[in-house]
């Protein structure tokens, strides 16, 4: 049965001509750069680094487009992880998304809402506009927790 | 592991691996169900699952086929047709009142008189149907899951695990679901053995997951398929699929055909092969082919005498069982007595599944697509079909002909008589025919008697078109609704950050589009009067908020609103229409003008996505370099309402909030409680307010310290039922109450928003050819003599001219007003109108403060 | 269970994660009857169609393709 955590998350938004997000180097502090769209990128990071996260590109995006902008987006959104050797099951009754094996990124719609998911080896971490937090704890705890059982 | 069950009234006692069909049998019970309409004995039939002859109630469930459902300790099963029984059945009668019924009577029958419908129509259904459902509310919540593979294999019999073996050797990660256990329907020993061997194999690939007990009853685009399995649904998106459902044995139609005591080869020989029971002490096999031998076999081994006839079946004889059967032999016809007449007479592909998935990457193995093929064949069909190469599907070999009597559709009475007459009638299509007569429409859906149906509108002559087999969809096996609900949860909402503080003050929660909102916390007079008199708040959290920045900003607001935005100066805003391509209002809120070419831009809480989705299209259309947030979810907003507003605020902020320094409409970035704001200087309500914009991680804090600093003034909060008449009062509208999907600014009187001078914007085009037509309709303010009731028909000389859109009464004003529509009368609009038993008088809006004198305190 | 539809930045994805922006049609119209028709009138093609798809669930970003509306089928 996988376990779900509220997980804080920082959310640094940059948007920007896709070639300037190309040439974007990942600011480091265990930040994990997701490029949502060709002209916008999501920096997922603890949220202690945040500030940092958000100084380093806001320091480096200017230099590849003059017009970029970043934000911290980190209210808009929360995170829920499912953890344990089950949690992709547990995933799978409530997203028909295909997950990336080890760590990655993909976006779509859990639980009926669009979600971002960030993977590791034994945990998958669902993001979602705040509005939706409540409603996605109800659905993980109604229909993933039970995976494994 | 043997134990009993109970059936009906007594206890059966079973052995290890029967089936609720095997156990029963053994005690001598012959007749399992009266059918659908004609109340005729039915008893076991096909042993596969296919057909509906053995539907009982097990445990509270009614429709659970006997022949497939295991015995299990303590299982209640009990028939369920027939009154009081099947074995005695007091509309038997009805059998012999074919007359009165014929096919399609409830079309002809029963109708005239026409009161007399209901009545006759509640009796008929009383007296037919197979089972009730429970309810006790029993409702067993199930899951769903989606699943991934490359390959997926719908049957596990020896051509579908060659199948799975085969496209996991190749790499594959392959999927293998079969309804029961792997090769549970095949029962010679040969065959058993080889199951095994290969089940072994399969299993011993890295890359094949075996899920038994899971039924596939339907294939999608994707493609993908729904499998029904003991927890609930299995939805598997895979690369490709392989149909390997194999063949049931064909249904034979003759007089007699329908008489407990016949049986399908296939199924008679695995009851013998698996359970040691015989279908009867005297059997006749009637049939040819390698097959057949093995039948008569197995039956022999469980101690049935057993006779091998060559022909065609002429008749079944018998009344309540079969007791002889004739057939037109090689010398001629020739009648034998028997207990059990069973029928090897052809192979009909189980191939609903294959059919309703043409056009996508699906292919057969095995007899589904080779019926009547040996074991090695179909095993190495199935190997093809693994390694990528299905093979084609062909007609069965053989098929029996029908005889002029005789059921086709068992499962819903109807017979080759009834066919012929609907026919005659003019229903001469194989679709048309189907839905006519319901043949194909009962639980075995055209499994046993598809073929027949379409080769006797063939036999009739009819054109290609018209003979085809009937369109197979899903499902394909009868599934629980249970099942299909299953991680399905219609409710979404949305919620504020403040939605537990609104709880707690104990506001009546409301379904507000996708977002609960408090309706009132309490009478809603106390918010209402809060706004007038004092200050209040409202949580409107729920507004879409954008920030639209980047090289094009300007340029993308200015193009897609009709809004004049380029003299708008930071710390200013501006009301905001949105229209749509012909010109209608489809949104509106307020945009307001940041430092460096920014703008925010806030509107109605429905239309977030709509909006995020139209500026993000228009950016791509007219390829404009352009940064759009949705902040909807990031940033709260409190509106603080009221000739006090501003007091309270002070009171929280050293910052200038002076009528000088927020413009109204205007906003300004200020700290109130320590919480950083954007306060828009707004007029929904009619009264000095600030929507305060903050970060939504402080919303509670800010909501706490507004409320307790509110004392002073006896703060109330206020929810949507005071919003409605605090905004009613002012005549501002609400999007899709008030207005209706065509209506340009004109109509709403909000021409004055539009911009008219602009060289381009979406749907100034539009806006101009209307603007040269007459003003038809329009949406008006109201006073009415008596309080009037939403959605009331305004009419003028009994002609209906509109409809009250919104209404409300005053107290402030003590009048009660509304809006709505009103068309013109010959070319004039009415200034008097009737709303109902009410009269009503257009009046000019705003109803209160006019002039916008409290606005501008 | 549905059409795929293939999305530039995020793949095939079933359509249920999309928004129907409708047939592609021109921005500016010649004159009053085009635009008439422009904002009033469908092609209605049977057979293949310029569409707009918004990827409400993933990206959120717009994309033109060619689907037949008879076979149902994207030009891939």
């Amino acid at each position: 049965m996988p376990e779900i955590r509220s997980a804080p998350l920082a959310v640094i938004c940059a948007q920007a001509a896709p070639g300037a997000l190309d040439r974007l180097i990942a600011p480091g502090y265990d930040a994990v750069v997701c490029r949502t769209a060709p002209d916008e990128i999501l920096v997922f990071c603890p949220p202690e680094v945040a500030e940092d996260v958000l100084r380093e590109v806001t320091n480096r995006l200017p230099a590849l487009d003059e017009h970029g902008l970043v934000l911290d987006l980190t209210d808009g959104w929360h995170a829920w992880t499912l953890v344990g050797p089950d949690a992709r099951e547990g995933f799978s009754a409530v997203s028909a998304l295909a997950l990336p094996g080890g760590d990655g990124f993909t976006q779509g719609h859990v639980a009926q809402v669009s979600a971002k998911i960030l993977t590791a080896a034994d945990d998958v971490t669902i993001i979602v506009p705040a509005y939706w937090s409540q409603h996605l704890r109800e659905r993980l705890v109604a229909d993933a927790a039970g995976a494994g059982s | 592991m043997a134990g009993s069950i109970d059936f009906e009234w007594r206890r059966v006692p079973f052995e290890d691996g029967d089936t609720v069909a095997s156990a029963v049998h053994r005690t001598g019970v012959r007749t399992w169900n009266r059918s659908l309409k004609y109340h005729r004995r039915r008893g076991l039939y096909c042993l596969t699952g296919d057909c509906s002859n053995c539907l009982v109630n097990v445990d509270g469930e009614p429709g659970r086929r006997a022949c497939v459902t295991e015995a299990i300790e303590g299982a209640r099963v009990r028939r369920e047709t027939g009154s009081p029984g099947p074995e005695w059945d007091v509309l038997a009668i009805t059998d012999r009142m074919h007359w009165l019924m014929p096919v399609g009577f409830y079309y002809k029958a029963f109708i005239r008189p026409r009161w007399a419908w209901e009545f006759a129509e509640r009796m008929i259904r009383r007296a037919t149907g197979v089972g009730r459902l429970p309810t006790d509310g029993r409702f067993e919540p199930k899951r769903a899951r989606t699943t991934h593979c490359d390959v997926l294999v719908v049957g596990g019999g020896v051509a579908g695990l060659a199948a799975a073996i085969a496209a996991a050797q190749v790499g594959e990660r392959t999927l293998l679901a079969d309804e029961g256990a792997l090769g549970w329907s095949l029962s010679a020993p040969a065959l058993q053995a080889r199951i095994e061997e290969l089940s072994a194999e399969a299993r011993a690939q890295p890359n094949v997951e075996i899920l038994q007990g899971h039924s596939c009853i339907g294939l999608y685009e994707g493609p993908s398929a729904a499998l029904v399995g003991p927890h609930g649904l299995v939805e598997v998106e895979a690369g490709r699929v392989i149909v390997a459902t194999g063949a049931v044995e064909a249904h034979g139609v003759f007089p007699g055909n329908d008489l407990p005591g016949v049986w399908l080869g296939r199924g008679a020989a695995r009851m013998a092969v698996r359970h040691g029971v015989a279908p009867g002490n005297r059997a006749v096999i009637v049939g040819e082919g390698p097959e057949v031998q093995d039948h008569a076999d197995a039956l022999r081994d469980a101690g049935a005498e057993v006779s091998l006839v060559a022909g065609r079946v002429v008749s079944a004889n018998g009344r309540r069982r079969v007791t002889g059967v004739t057939v037109e032999t090689a010398d001629g016809r020739r009648s034998f007595a028997c207990d059990a007449l069973v029928l090897a007479l052809g192979h009909s592909p189980r191939d609903a599944l294959l059919r309703m998935a043409s056009g996508l990457p699906v292919g057969g193995a095995g007899d589904v697509v080779l019926p009547g093929c040996t074991p090695e064949e179909a095993e190495a069909s199935g190997r093809r079909a693994g390694a990528g190469e299905p093979d084609a599907p062909s007609y069965p070999v053989s098929w029996p002909a029908m005889e002029p009597d005789g059921y086709v559709c068992i499962c819903e009475d109807v017979g080759v008589h009834e066919l012929e007459v609907s026919w005659d009638e003019g229903w001469t299509s194989s679709e048309i025919l189907k839905r006519y007569t319901t043949a194909t429409m009962g639980p075995c859906q055209g499994a046993l008697c598809g073929r027949h149906l379409a080769f006797f509108a063939e036999s009739k002559g009819a054109p290609p078109a018209a003979t085809g087999l009937t369109t197979a969809r899903p499902p394909v096996r009868a599934p629980k609704l249970e099942d299909l609900v299953g991680g399905v949860h219609e409710v979404i909402h949305k919620r504020t950050a403040l939605h537990e503080r609104h709880v707690s003050a104990g506001a009546r929660m409301d379904r507000s589009g996708a977002w609960q909102r408090p309706g009132t916390y309490g009478d809603r007079r106390e918010g209402y009067l809060a706004v007038r008199e004092r200050v209040s708040l409202m949580d409107v959290s729920t507004l879409a908020k954008f920030l639209v920045a980047g090289r094009d900003a300007a340029a993308l607001i200015d193009r897609v609103f009709p809004t004049r935005v380029r003299d708008l100066a930071p710390g200013r805003a501006r009301y905001l229409l949105a229209l749509d391509e012909a010109g209608y209002v489809m949104d509106d809120g307020l945009l307001s003008a940041l430092p460096d070419g920014r703008y925010y831009l806030t509107s109605t809480s429905g239309g977030a996505d709509r909006m995020e989705a139209w500026l993000r299209n228009w950016s791509d259309r007219l390829d404009l370099s352009v940064h759009v947030v949705n902040q909807t979810a990031q940033l709260g907003a409190i509106n603080v309402a009221g000739p006090h507003a501003r007091d309270l605020l002070v009171s929280l902020s050293g910052d200038d909030l002076s009528r000088e320094a927020i413009g109204h409409p205007g906003h300004a970035d200020v700290t109130v409680a320590g919480v950083a704001c954007r306060a828009i200087a707004v007029g929904f309500v009619g009264e000095t307010s600030f929507e305060l914009h903050h970060p939504r991680s402080r919303s509670v804090e800010l909501w706490d310290a507004l409320l307790e600093a509110g004392h002073a003034w006896d703060i109330r909060p206020h929810g949507l039922d005071a919003l409605d008449l605090l905004r009613l009062e002012k005549g501002h509208i609400y999007l899709a109450q008030d207005t209706m999907p065509d209506d340009h600014p004109g109509k709403l009187g909000l021409s004055w928003a539009v911009e008219a001078s602009k060289p381009w914007f979406v749907g100034k085009a539009s806006l101009e050819r209307m603007a040269a037509l007459p003003l038809q309709r329009r949406l008006l303010g109201l006073e009415f003599d008596r309080a009037p009731q939403r959605g009331a028909p305004l009419s003028v000389d009994g002609r209906i001219v509109g409809r009250v859109t919104s209404c409300g009464t005053s107290e402030v004003l003590g009048r009660h007003i509304g809006l709505g529509w009103v068309r013109c009368v010959d070319g004039v609009f009415p200034e008097t109108l009737n709303a109902g038993a009410l009269t009503a008088r257009v009046a000019p809006t705003p109803f209160y403060d006019p002039e916008g004198v409290r606005l501008r305190a | 269970m549905s059409l795929l539809v293939p999305c530039p930045h995020c793949g095939e994805r079933p359509y249920t994660e999309f928004t129907f922006g409708g047939e592609l049609r021109p921005i500016e119209a010649d004159g009053p009857e085009a635009d008439f028709a422009q904002v009033y009138l469908r092609e209605n093609a049977a057979g293949p169609q310029a569409e707009r798809w918004y990827h409400e669930a993933g990206c959120k970003r717009w994309l033109t393709l060619t689907r037949d509306t008879v076979t149902n089928t994207i030009e891939r």
